[in-house]
């Protein structure tokens, strides 16, 4: 069956990261194309935090350039890549703590809606898309981890994005938190954005991600489907070890 | 619901403006035209330091700028000091401009340090400037020429124009906290890394802050000037004046609407109080207070007053709340 053919979204060329005599990131690329969820997997310290950082603007790599749509954005500051169409979300999720659910989103409505109103409509949408609309006069410190994750979700919704960089968006989850999150990321797909995942845990990437790339040592290891990656000789070496590889293999 | 905020505006306007007709004397009249304009200046000071969270310890920079241009402009041409307020609020401007561009690129306190040594490096220039009246300073119009000479022996005439300026910088205010400038401000002030990946163009959103901060700081100074016919360094360009509204506003709840004017009505009788009471030492003393209130808030409640009141409503709400949920249960036993 051939595949249909997609326009490449973004594309990041030889990044290298050194931070003074530490080479955080050696040699990596990536290439993700319209409505594709790649997954960035890879052992604690392997750089795809340090690679992440540099496709969402948050660092300027030392080396190599990403383009997006052809266009370089290596340079470019985070609220360039917002108002390109590249929304991020964090590890730890940066919620603006004493303003309410709702203002929190309208925050990221105001990109694409500069009107107070329209802004809120567009907001209140993006609580309903992330389930949060019945929290949204609540303040954002009142929310547990599973709904600071929600919100970071649902704010950068709320920019409209074309792209969407997910940093760890289940770590300090519990299982019945990840069946939830796992369902959002589905949805806000299905919305048409294109994602890219940095995670842990190997699981989730396995039945999100429909390509892999595999991170080792500031460079990547493996790159290719779930069930190739699970059987990649280098990457049970570097990362799942023999038991994972094992268990992926039962049906 | 919706009735509650406008009786509450009502009641505050109505007390505003019956006050110097209640309290009449040349002390309390005097007493309450300062109030009103250093709620103005701490107003200001709030719209950078408070909503976008950019502590400026140097607004006193933009008040001398806003004071001193006014009886600049007598001086020289013999004009109407209101002709200087719009040159102070340029000059107030540009000097904003020139502090915010490069500090504002860096995060943490660089802005705050910055502040502090441009009002300092500037209010000893000053004093050593003879063109400016060096450490004696400026002289204002003794006698009125006119209405625009702003000259008035009374200081209700001086109470109403304030208490004016006020007004429409606090609906200035008020709109902005509904409206896109508002939201950024807040989130810059809660986490600029957050904000960015947002799209917020945090140094731009903070140095608007600061344009129009500083814009309104230099009014309140030029109101200052015609109301006391004379300027100095030390009165208009010290650190004090800069502490001043940093204090007053925390106290009542910065990044709050009426967190400066709370602070304010609270802090200036208070202070008036202790130069009554102690005289020439009464500038030492306060520091003395400010500092033990900086202290105080720091500790307990760094959200100021109007926060811990409406901490303090909330616990209230909620013990009315379960109180009203025992009672209906013990009808339901009765029942």
């Amino acid at each position: 069956m051939l595949e249909p053919v997609r326009t490449m979204l973004l594309r990041a060329e030889n990044i290298r990261m050194a931070f003074g005599g530490f080479l955080a990131v050696a040699d990596a690329g990536l290439e993700v194309a319209e409505g594709e969820i790649v997954g960035l997997i890879g052992p604690n310290g392997a750089g795809k935090s340090t690679f992440f950082n540099c496709l969402a603007g948050d660092l300027k790599p030392s080396a190599g350039r990403v383009l997006f749509e052809e266009t370089d954005i290596t340079e470019a500051s985070p609220e360039a890549h917002a108002a390109l169409g590249i929304g991020r979300t964090f590890q730890v999720p940066a919620t603006f703590e004493e303003m309410t659910i709702l203002e929190n989103v309208m925050v990221g409505a105001f990109l694409r809606h500069p009107r107070e109103k329209e802004a809120r409509e567009a907001a209140r949408r993006a609580l309903a898309l992330t389930g949060l609309d019945r929290l949204a006069e609540h303040k954002a410190k009142s929310l547990g981890t599973p709904g600071r994750k929600r919100l970071g979700i649902a704010r950068v919704m709320a920019t409209e994005p074309r792209l969407v960089l997910l940093d760890e968006a289940l770590a300090g989850l519990n299982p019945a938190e990840i069946r939830q999150a796992i369902e959002l990321v589905r949805v806000i797909h299905r919305s048409g954005v294109t994602l890219v995942i940095v995670e842990h845990i190997m699981e989730v990437i396995l039945t999100l991600a429909e390509r892999i790339v595999v991170f080792n040592e500031g460079r990547v290891i493996a790159e290719g489907k779930p069930r190739e990656i699970v059987n990649d000789p280098a990457v049970i070496d570097a990362y799942l070890g023999r038991s994972h590889a094992r268990r992926a293999h039962q049906p | 619901m919706p009735r509650k905020p406008i009786i509450g505006w009502l009641a505050l306007a109505a007390v505003l403006i019956g006050f110097p007709l209640v309290f009449t004397g040349a002390y309390y009249e005097q007493l309450a035209a300062f109030v009103i304009l250093s709620a103005i200046s701490a107003s200001a000071w709030n719209l950078v330091g408070g909503y976008a969270g950019q502590v400026s310890v140097g607004h006193a920079v933009f008040f001398g700028a806003g004071a001193y241009m006014p009886l600049l402009f007598y001086k020289l041409w013999e004009a109407s000091p209101l002709l200087g307020f719009p040159a102070g609020i340029a000059v107030s401007v540009v000097i904003a401009v020139v502090i915010g561009v490069p500090t504002f690129r860096l995060s943490g306190h660089y802005f705050s340090m910055a502040t502090i040594a441009v009002a300092e490096l500037i209010r000893i220039l000053v004093s050593d400037w003879d063109f400016l009246g060096g450490a004696i300073g400026l002289m204002g119009p003794a006698t009125s020429r006119g209405w625009w000479d702003l000259v008035y022996r009374s200081s209700v005439p001086y109470y109403y124009i304030f208490l004016a300026v006020l007004a429409v910088l606090l609906y200035i205010t008020h709109r902005m906290e509904r409206s896109r400038l508002g939201y950024y401000l807040r989130a810059i002030r809660a986490g600029e890394r957050a904000a960015r990946s947002l799209g917020v163009p945090v140094s731009r959103y903070k140095l608007y802050a600061l344009m129009l901060s500083a814009g309104f700081t230099s009014l309140a100074g030029s109101l200052y000037a015609v109301k006391f016919g004379f300027v100095d360094p030390g009165s208009t360009l010290g650190i004090l004046v800069s502490v001043q509204m940093v204090v007053m506003a925390a106290l009542g709840g910065a990044g709050r609407l009426l967190g400066p004017l709370l602070g304010a009505i609270i802090l200036v009788p208070l202070q008036t109080t202790t130069n009554t009471f102690f005289g020439g030492a009464g500038t030492g003393l306060a520091f003395i207070l400010y500092g033990g209130i900086i202290m105080l808030l720091s500790r307990f409640e760094p959200g100021g007053l109007l926060e811990l009141w409406e901490r303090y409503q909330a616990r209230r709400e909620a013990r009315m709340a379960k109180e009203r949920a025992l009672v209906g249960a013990g009808e339901d036993h009765a029942a």
